[in-house]
């Protein structure tokens, strides 16, 4: 049963951390841009997915206008990016140029027939249930739907750098259980095993022989 | 602003901590292999006097400013990032 517990709240969290980081890291996808858009945001309990009013402007208002770039993959589907600064909060990627973005991204657009591919970096996830959006980092010029997305270094350093940190913790826990925890947890036991023992001999003192 | 403003004071809070426990850490370290030192030399003063002097060395030394990279690095990188994020 504990074991169950155990293995429970350990996947539930690995889950949860993985989770955080395949929200937070940059990713590149490679597109068509179609068209670009504003719209009014009402955020509600979606708010965790969206960032911030534009730095400097008034971030206390309930709504406000959000900034978006329409695509079509290269792999076919549509996708739609948020383009919002992140400034000085979470997650750290300090994104003020919002606007200049968006004037890039009007200036990318290209229509299926003269298709013109982007490669689009963007931290985030899409999910049509909670109307959430990747938010666009960057875009640059590729050759073609098959161009190559680069190597992740920034994601490869920051995971191992991030597994360094946990192994790390792991090793020294581990040391301080063995040296620490293990020997009292087993004088504990084997005083109960004393005790119970006892109890059960005065029991045996009261059964009939 | 505010949120510059919580950036920088939250950070500083946060780095302050780590430059503390380092500085601590790396002064016991140095402590230590003073002690050493003492034992594996000619022990002309005492143990304490020459600890203490190899203290007050380092308390001048290169090494122990370089531990205020603790605050100079985490800048420099949010700097570079924004500039990549931004201008590049």
């Amino acid at each position: 049963m504990l074991t169950v517990i155990r293995w429970v709240f350990g996947i539930t969290f690995w889950v949860l951390v993985g989770a955080v980081f395949h929200y937070t890291l940059p990713q590149v996808d490679i597109v068509r841009v179609t068209d670009t858009y504003e719209k009014r945001q009402d955020i509600g309990e979606n708010a965790w997915f969206w960032a911030q009013a534009d730095i400097g402007t008034d971030g206390t208002l309930a709504n406000r206008d959000v900034f978006f770039i329409q695509t079509r993959r290269a792999k076919g589907d549509v996708m739609v990016y948020r383009n919002e600064d992140t400034g000085w909060s979470w997650p750290p990627y300090f994104k003020f140029d919002t606007s200049n973005l968006q004037a890039e991204a009007a200036d990318a657009r290209s229509t299926a027939d003269a298709p013109q591919y982007y490669a689009v970096k963007h931290y985030g996830w899409r999910n049509e249930f909670f109307t959430i959006f990747p938010n666009a980092i960057s875009l640059r010029p590729v050759e073609g739907p098959d161009a190559s997305k680069g190597i992740p270094y920034l994601n490869i350093f920051i995971l191992a750098l991030f597994g360094a940190v946990v192994y790390g913790i792991w090793v020294r826990w581990r040391r301080f259980r063995m040296a620490r925890i293990d020997p009292t947890l087993e004088a504990i036991e084997d005083d109960f095993a004393e005790k119970s023992g006892a109890v059960t001999r005065w029991l045996g003192t009261w059964r009939k022989k | 602003m505010i949120g510059f403003i919580r950036l920088v004071v939250m950070g500083f809070v946060a780095l302050t901590v780590v430059y503390v426990c380092l500085s601590f850490y790396s002064r016991a370290v140095r402590r230590s292999k003073l002690r050493k030192k003492w034992y594996d030399g000619k022990q002309l003063v005492d143990r304490d006097t020459f600890v203490q002097r190899g203290l007050e060395r380092y308390d001048g030394s290169i090494r122990r400013k370089l531990i205020l990279g603790v605050y100079v690095v985490p800048m420099v990188v949010v700097a570079v990032i924004i500039y990549l994020t931004n201008f590049a």
